[in-house]
């Protein structure tokens, strides 16, 4: 059978394409949206459009395709920095909800299409804008692409590292290859003896990338708490967040009983050693 | 598509917002030095004491590196995955008699999250930016920054903090309520620039010829490719068309910097894939940038200068057998080859056996007898099992620094009784501009 014969017979009007029963995608490829997603669509929008980033970022676009051309995402994605820069120049709220559900996270985040552009578009940059408004927006489709970093935002919400040595387990990290996750088998050791045998005290750790100080932990919770990252968070991760502040609250009291206990060493200090109370 | 009337509404917009604002900057190093006179943040100076060394810019401008006193902005991918990277280049520092901190009160720039995950924002990057360079300050040691993504990231940073008098206030109330101040570095330095500063020092202690070894650089797209006026590039490395690092470094040593094809590519690290989309980064790795660096350009190995890309076109080849490529190509820093070039331990200082590609073939062309290191290796760890000490490039922390980050260096002004403060007066590390 010809292709021919699946094509309308005439184009269908809006009034009875919304009429019709589902698919949620019309022809044009534009998502059919719920009266919340519409609400949420327009709210996102129109945060977008009043960033003042927009303006610094997005300066103007003759759709060259520089940027596409070097992009290594666009080689293995339905993905273009092209098309995501005339998103962020569209003025219809559908057409960026549309790239929030999965295109704003094909980009690797390399900067090869802020180079290349003649325009000195920072594309990269205004991608990162979508995906903040997603995240603080909880939107669905983020929440979901989102979910496997946890682990990951536990350790860096709690000690300011993004990864672990023990975080490379063989489970998840198999396409790795036996020296790098399971180097502890190889060697015939534990990963903790495998961690001492780096030449520096603080890398002898298997739980985060180095060892860090509670201080340091708990000045950069209060980083978060203050520049409203936990806020963020809560709309991607309501339940994370709560676990996350509980582990601090720990910290906090930890910090406090080492403030007691080290009280003769610390007397006489100077800088943040001295003034900072978690 | 947009229309031309739509395009030019944009475009007007931000003709308006640029006037309004006078956000036009051209080098804003300058504007930062202007803003310390007004009293607004604190520039972290480069001293005589940091034995600084000059270099040129993309755009030719002079770029102070300091090569002494250094504090080491450590990079968390390379301290969980690829430990020899920050081990190779404390070795090096050591070998060369530089003094440096290595601390545990610093965090990371948690860039790699932001450009992955987005759960972050630039005031709360430039409050992680700004905190980490008053620690440095404090303790009266210059930050060197040892991930090519902190590095990007740090310079987007001070250009906002410079340029935002908002996000420059909101981050300065902020590091007030742990008593800091705003600080930003004279200038902001990647590691591999003190490589390429310290090049005559490096190939003086050369002990193990690189004659022969071909090497493909792979160039780390966030030192070059995110505010690339910054990045160092050197008439004679590629006539000064493409950055100076890392190739310099190993052309002075004597190897072989072989071209191909896809040198401008990314190694397909992409933040988010490299830990939940992982067949992407794979495929990228192998068939974009490992695949022609072999067939191409015969490399012996591929030398990098960032975290993500070690790890990337590393432990990525292993998988790449499932579809027949069977490459193998050993991936190395730039500072773990120039430590083996140096006489460095194969196993204790440069870490090689953390790497997925074996480097043991590798090693054999640079004449490393790597069967006695390996041997002398498993020997070390069983004496670690026993409960021997372990061998240290510096001294080992105390426990007091498990809480408090101690003020090392007790350089504050008697007069300050916390941080300095902007403009408060006399400090040490201030002093005239040079």
């Amino acid at each position: 059978m010809s292709i021919v014969a699946y094509l309308p017979r005439r184009a269908l009007s809006l009034a009875e394409e919304e009429a019709a029963a589902p698919p949620a995608f019309e022809l044009t490829g534009r998502r059919k949206l719920s009266e919340a997603e519409r609400t949420l669509a327009g709210q996102i929008f129109g945060e977008f459009r009043a960033d003042p980033r927009h303006h610094e970022f997005v300066l103007g676009c003759i759709n060259c395709g520089e940027c596409t051309t070097g992009c290594p995402a666009a080689r293995f994605y339905d993905f273009s920095p092209r098309e995501m820069l005339q998103i962020a120049l569209t003025g219809d709220a559908t057409t960026l909800w549309d790239a929030l559900q999965e295109k704003i996270w094909s980009c690797c985040q390399c900067y090869t299409c802020n180079m290349r552009c003649r325009f000195g578009n920072d594309i990269a940059g205004i991608i990162s804008v979508m995906r903040e408004l997603s995240v603080r927006h909880g939107v669905e489709a983020t929440r979901k692409t989102l979910a496997p970093f946890g682990r990951s935002l536990t350790l860096l919400m709690t000690v300011g590292t993004q990864v672990s040595s023990d975080m490379i387990q063989p489970d998840f990290f198999r396409d790795w290859g036996p020296f790098a996750t399971g180097s502890d088998k190889v060697w015939n050791v534990s990963a903790d003896i495998m961690r001492k045998a780096i030449p520096s005290d603080v890398l002898q750790t298997t739980r985060s990338s180095w060892e860090v100080s509670v201080q340091t932990s708990l000045e950069l919770f209060r980083i978060y708490e203050e520049t409203g990252v936990l806020d963020m968070l809560r709309g991607l991760d309501p339940d994370l967040t709560e676990m996350l502040i509980d582990i601090i609250e720990e910290r906090r009291e930890e910090f406090s009983e080492a403030r007691e206990r080290f009280a003769t060493e610390l007397a006489g200090m100077k800088g943040t050693v001295a003034t900072f109370s978690g | 598509m947009l229309s031309a009337s739509e395009i030019r509404k944009v475009v007007e917009e931000r003709n308006v917002h640029q006037k309004g604002t006078g956000k036009k900057v051209v080098d804003v190093r300058e504007e930062m030095h202007r803003l310390e006179d007004k009293g607004e943040l604190i520039v972290h100076r480069i001293r005589p004491e940091n034995r600084p060394v000059e270099a040129k810019t993309l755009f030719g401008w002079t770029k102070r590196i300091p090569t002494d006193r250094l504090w080491h902005h450590k990079s968390c991918g390379q301290c969980g995955n690829i430990p020899g990277y920050p081990s190779s280049l404390l070795w090096l520092m050591n070998e060369t008699g530089r003094t440096y901190l290595n601390e545990p009160h610093q965090t990371s720039c948690t860039a790699w999250n932001y450009h992955g995950t987005a759960t972050s924002n630039p005031t709360a990057l430039a409050a992680v930016a700004a905190r980490n360079f008053h620690r440095a300050y404090e303790t009266d040691h210059f930050p060197l920054i040892h991930c090519g993504t902190s590095y990007g990231d740090y310079k987007e940073m001070r250009k906002l903090l410079v340029e935002n008098a908002a996000v420059r206030t909101k981050v300065r109330e902020v590091l007030r309520k742990m008593g800091r101040d705003l600080v930003l570095p004279e200038e902001i330095v990647h590691y591999s620039e003190w490589v390429h500063a310290m090049t005559p020092e490096i190939v003086a202690r050369q002990s193990r010829s690189v004659t022969g070894i071909v090497a493909t650089v792979h160039e780390p797209c966030h030192y070059y490719k995110m505010v690339p006026e910054d990045a160092v590039y050197d008439d004679r490395v590629y006539a000064g068309q493409r950055p100076a690092v890392p190739s310099g470094i190993l052309m002075s040593l004597g190897a072989t910097v072989a071209d191909y094809s896809t040198w401008y590519d990314c190694c397909g690290f992409g933040f988010r894939h490299i830990l939940s989309e992982r067949e992407f980064s794979r495929s990228f790795a192998n068939l974009r940038k490992i695949r022609p660096m072999v067939e191409e350009a015969h490399a012996d190995v591929a030398i990098t200068s960032d975290t993500g890309c070690v790890t990337t076109l590393d432990k990525s080849q292993w998988i790449g057998k499932a579809h027949g490529l069977s490459y193998l190509l050993p991936v190395l820093s730039d500072v773990q080859f120039a430590a083996l070039a140096l006489g460095a331990h194969p196993y204790k200082i440069a870490q090689v056996h953390w790497h997925s590609a074996s480097a043991e073939g590798l090693l054999e062309k640079m004449g490393i007898d790597w069967k006695s290191a390996k041997a002398e290796f498993q020997e070390y760890l069983r004496a670690l099992q026993s409960g021997a000490a372990p061998e240290l490039l510096h001294p080992a922390h105390g426990e007091i620094e498990t809480f408090f980050a101690v003020n090392k260096g007790q350089v504050l002004p008697d007069e300050a009784p916390g941080a300095p403060v902007a403009g408060a007066g006399p400090d040490v590390r201030r002093g005239p501009r040079e």
